[in-house]
């Protein structure tokens, strides 16, 4: 079966670029690489307008390759080629036949900042993209951070409809759509656990990221297989000019980059790695305890990034990419009489052929491999337990950019994955092979797509995006397939102001078998079979975009989302090593609605944004596969923990001098749901076990919101010029106000031993006392962070 | 082993908590709560029939002084309590009793004795005095008899000592176990007390272990319990809504209860089978 995708996807393919071979070309075209002058690094966004005409323009995509098509004859046209961060560069051209203009921006904005800003913004305006967020390493360096480690997960959290989950987690809550639901790739490859030790900490080491780009709607046809956002994260390249490094040394975590060319201007590598240092105290404080009897020894625990990336010029139409990232949480415990470890982490690796077919066909081929897995082992004299999950995919992914006319730009191309699913592989028994334990299930799938979108100006306001995804999952030889439009349209009302619409079909075949609000290691991914279908969302989504004073970019947008075949699990769920997990699940549907509202300001002394964001997400109709099993709640719509109904964050970058900038964040937010207990019952049980005075009985699902979230950070970057490079200190105050943000409720009972005659002395209940439990109050880290 | 991911959490995220004293006292309005009634019932063959109804409370209802008032608050009188087994009627009356062996209480008795019957079922009818109705059915397992246990001694601290307790799984059906153990006396708090079933089982042979806790002279007592799935859903769901409440990483439940009829009660009605064997930890 797979073979047949393979053969239509490279038909498609070939019919598609064959007949852009012969197309009649009765415009000039003007392409290029937009890239860093000092490094070589392409950069991704960077706006191309005439000056003689501003409504024609474009923008580097995502390789930094850029295709501009205009009618012959003209004279000399000046391109303005601007990146926020860089000067602008004026080229003067003279279209009488296709050009390649690969063109180098160098960093220094003092004079030309305003301008740059205006320039992104405008092209903002006049795109069909909406719903999008972005953020480059550079904003996410100067603002304050969780125990001085920066986190381009947890700086997205700020902006407008993509709440966070727990205080100070990495999880992602985009319009309605739940943490498993977020699509996020590392140089095109899926990271299946995007989250160090529970999610304080994301995968992400900021020192190797270019920049991150996430979608919260709109999603161009080109992705697919979640169901909320798209997170696509670009790893630096490394300078194709000089040797640099750059590395920090933080409160938990040290960092060290080293990036050069391999052979100048033409390849280029970076390795960057980080690893946690608290493991290497806490072994000399146990070595120092090993012969106290009554010392309990602390627990092992660290994790690591190594990011690796190298790049190969190969001519004037070829670059080739490989990529890898390797990251890992060890857990262990040597103890006495057992040994226990618990190791988890993802593991991925791309390698990527840009080719330039022409002035207007770019074409990337990418072969990708994902693997996340966890282990945990145990081992006790004369027995062991060993039990994992793992999910690895290998992806070959062929994308196409064909600048077609002026008027049209498509984009066409495909994938086809291979997964490996090990679902709750458990292995436990006696040395000598008398007891034996075994479970766990495998499963081997293949999963494609094939899209194809044309981006079209009609006339001189509107501009349509239209495209088309043809998804399909085969699991234990049945097949899910799903046919995805995509729709997106821009209408500008003025240079100014611009309106947007658009409406996106999603599917998603892999479901994260997860009960808990907070990323646990052990939360493992769930195909699609013949019992549990994809899950699908439709989203609708209107705005407009406001470009004031040719500073600030106010955004508003509307949407409207449905949710189908969304997977919860049944009371008493068993989630952890079960044969048959598919009994544990409970299909349902949903809803989510809300509006956002930002506004924002990326150059400049003072930059930043203020975002806003009401919603509401409801989930009903939910009805377990095993019909024997309950759901309670099952009979009314519930909110799910996620269901924030206001959102406010402020961010603010200010540059005091050029050695010293000051930063602050603040977030309000409505508390999350929870589901408490609503009354009780005494269990007397049999004989032999203990008396239980209080069983809980847990009454509507997530009926109890918590109080308000509120959090002001307060951040600042004192830097330093050295001969040798530059240098900084980087101080964090988190949660300045000292605010204890509740991070769950509990009810706890108040007991006093019974003395009647005749009866053994019980515990019997006095009172119960509500709980609220935070997790920081305020806290202050520095970290000191180098480049030469 | 099954919750120590969350336990390892659970841990992390206490140390963290409790660096701070981030915890405080809240006040909290909980909705509305209709008490629901409550059966405990458990089929001994050998036992008389008995069964204890009691009520459920809103959660924050103030508690009486003593236990004699605490037990008082709870029970229900007056309903018609009925077990029907093979044609016969076995009426349970309104009488508190308590069992002086086992410090158990019930408050609704019939002192003829339940039978060794594997193959015929069980059938519960209480009409309250509200006319509300209960109904359960069950059918007593068979025993799943303990075929050893080894006392297994630390081979550098000899002093400590694990119990291993070995039994016999049947390959061709589900089964549910409970597994208690006690040090020194079954009144005691048991140092184990879960449920397990047999899905992973490869080579029929099943063993449950402790860590090297036991000392030369200690009395060990292991009882296996045989139990059906609705015993053990009802077991865990209460662990799961007892675990839940305080624990960010429970999964809140609501209870798995094998009873039905109007009154919308919660509660168990099974039979109780199991072996237990007495070790005394020597050399």
């Amino acid at each position: 079966m797979l073979r047949k995708f393979f053969f239509i996807l490279v038909a498609t393919h070939a019919a598609l670029v064959l007949s852009s071979q012969n197309t009649v070309l009765p415009e000039i075209s003007i392409s290029g690489t937009v890239m860093a002058a000092e490094s070589g690094e392409t950069l991704i966004g960077a706006t191309i307008l005439v000056v003689e005409n501003p409504s024609l323009g474009t923008s580097t995509n995502e390789y930094g390759f850029y295709a501009l098509q205009m009618p012959p004859g003209q004279d000399s046209l000046t391109l303005e080629f601007s990146y926020v961060g860089y000067q602008s560069r004026f080229v003067r051209i003279f279209p009488k036949a296709d050009i390649t203009l690969d063109v180098e921006l160098t960093t220094g904005v003092e004079l030309a900042e305003v301008v740059v800003q205006a320039n992104s913004f405008r092209e903002s305006l006049r795109s069909t993209e909406m719903s999008i967020e972005e953020l480059s390493t550079k904003e996410v360096k100067v603002l304050p951070a969780f125990m001085g480690e920066t986190d381009i997960l947890k700086t997205i959290q700020l902006k407008p409809g993509i709440p966070s989950g727990s205080e100070g987690t990495t999880g992602l809550f985009v319009r309605g759509g739940g943490s498993d639901q977020n699509l996020i790739v590392l140089d095109e490859a899926v990271v299946y656990n995007a989250n160090h030790l529970f999610g304080f900490f994301s995968t992400f080491n900021t020192d190797a990221v270019k920049d991150l780009k996430l979608y919260k709607g709109g999603f161009p046809a080109q992705y697919g297989g979640r169901l909320s956002s798209v997170i696509d994260v670009r790893m630096k390249e490394g300078n194709n000019r000089a040797f640099h490094g750059t590395g920090g040394i933080g409160l938990i975590t040290s960092r060290l980059t080293l990036e050069g060319p391999i052979q100048k201007e033409k390849s280029s590598f970076i390795v960057s790695g980080r690893r946690t240092y608290v493991d290497l105290f806490t072994r000399q404080i146990n070595k120092a305890n090993e012969d106290n009897e009554d010392y309990t020894p602390i627990p092992d625990y660290y994790f690591y990034d190594l990011n690796t990336k190298a790049n190969f010029t190969l001519g004037e139409k070829d670059r080739l990419f490989l990529s890898g990232y390797f990251g890992q949480d060890n857990f262990g415990f040597n103890g006495d009489f057992f040994d226990f470890s618990f190791n988890w982490g993802n593991n991925t690796g791309t390698l990527r052929w840009n080719h330039v077919f022409n002035n207007q066909v770019f074409h990337n081929l990418t072969f990708t491999y994902s693997d996340y897995d966890y282990n945990i082992e145990t081992k006790v004299t004369g027995f062991s337990f060993k039990v994992g999950s793992n999910v690895r995919d290998a992806n070959l992914k062929s994308d196409f950019y064909y600048s077609l006319n002026s008027n049209n730009t498509l984009r066409f191309g495909g994938n086809a994955t291979y997964h490996w699913f090990g679902v709750g592989r458990l292995k436990a028994g006696s040395d000598d092979g008398s007891v034996s334990f075994s479970g766990g299930n495998d499963f081997k799938a293949g999963s494609f797509g094939l899209y194809f979108s044309d981006e079209m100006e009609i006339g001189d306001s509107w501009k349509l995006n239209g495209g088309l995804r043809l998804s399909g999952f085969i699991n234990e030889g049945t097949f899910a397939g799903g046919v995805e439009p995509r729709l997106a349209a821009v209408f500008s009302v003025n240079p100014n102001l611009s309106l947007k619409g658009s409406y996106a079909r999603m599917y998603q075949y892999l479901h994260l078998v997860s009960t808990s609000g907070i990323a646990l290691p052990t939360d493992i991914w769930y195909p699609t079979t013949k019992t549990i279908k994809p899950e699908n969302s439709d989203q609708v989504a209107l705005g407009w975009e406001y470009l004031l004073g040719e500073r600030f970019l106010i955004t508003q947008e509307f949407y409207y989302k449905r949710f189908g075949q969304q997977v919860d699990f049944v009371d008493g769920a068993h989630l952890f090593a079960n044969n048959d997990l598919e009994a544990e699940f409970a299909i349902g549907k949903g809803y989510g609605y809300g509006m956002e509202l930002g506004i924002e300001k990326q150059e400049g002394k003072l930059r930043g944004w203020l975002g806003y964001t009401l919603a509401l997400v409801r989930r009903t109709g939910f009805q377990p596969v095993d019909p024997t099993r309950t759901f309670s709640g099952d009979e009314n719509p519930y909110f799910p923990r996620y269901d924030r109904r206001h959102d406010l964050s402020l961010v603010l970058m200010f540059d005091l001098s050029k050695r010293l900038t000051i930063s602050a964040t603040t977030v309000y937010g409505s508390g999350d749901r929870t589901w408490l207990p609503v009354g009780r019952f005494a269990f007397q049980d049999v004989y032999g076990a203990d008396f239980e005075p209080i069983v809980p009985v847990f009454g509507e699902r997530n009926a109890y919101r918590l109080p308000y979230f509120f959090r002001a950070d307060a951040g600042l970057v004192y830097r330093f010029y050295p001969k040798w490079g530059e240098s900084d200190l980087t101080l964090s105050i988190f949660n300045l106000t000292n605010r204890r943000n509740a991070f769950f409720l509990y009810l706890e009972p108040q007991y006093q031993e019974s003395v009647d005659p005749g009866m053994e002395p019980l515990a019997i209940p006095t009172g119960i006392k509500a709980k609220q439990v935070s997790l920081f109050p305020i806290l202050g880290s520095i970290t000191w962070n180098f480049k030469f | 082993m099954k919750y120590l991911p969350y336990l390892i959490a659970t841990m992390f995220f206490a140390a963290v908590a409790a660096c701070g004293s981030l915890e405080k006292e809240i006040d909290l309005n909980l909705p509305e709560y209709e008490p629901q009634y409550v059966v405990e019932c458990y089929l001994e063959p050998g036992q008389p029939f008995s069964l204890l109804l009691t009520r459920s409370s809103p959660y924050f209802e103030a508690f009486p002084n003593d236990l004699q008032g605490f037990i008082e608050n709870i029970l229900v009188d007056s309903a018609e309590v009925l077990i029907k087994y093979q044609g016969k009627t076995h009426v349970l009356t309104n009488d508190l009793v308590l069992n002086p062996f086992t410090k158990k209480i019930f408050n609704y008795y019939n002192d003829e004795l339940v039978p060794a019957d594997f193959e015929n079922d069980f059938e519960l009818q209480i009409t309250t005095s509200d006319g509300k109705h209960i109904n359960a059915t069950t059918r007593i397992l068979p025993v799943v008899p303990i075929d050893s246990i080894v006392v297994d001694f630390d081979e550098e601290k000899d002093s400590l000592a694990r119990v291993l307790t070995y039994l016999t799984d049947d390959p061709d059906t589900e089964d549910y176990y409970r597994r208690m153990l006690h040090r020194g006396s079954l009144d005691s708090i048991p140092e184990q007390d879960f449920t397990t079933f047999d899905d992973f089982v490869d080579n029929n042979k099943i063993v449950f272990g402790t860590g090297f806790d036991f000392e030369e002279g200690d009395t060990v007592f292991t009882t296996i319990f045989h139990i059906d799935r609705s015993y053990f859903d009802f077991l865990e769901s209460i662990q799961f809504a007892i675990d839940a409440n305080g624990n960010p990483f429970g999964q809140p439940s609501s209870i798995i209860s094998n009873v039905s009829g109007d009154a919308g009660a919660l509660g168990i009605f099974t039979g109780i089978s199991y072996d237990r064997k007495m070790v005394l930890v020597k050399k």
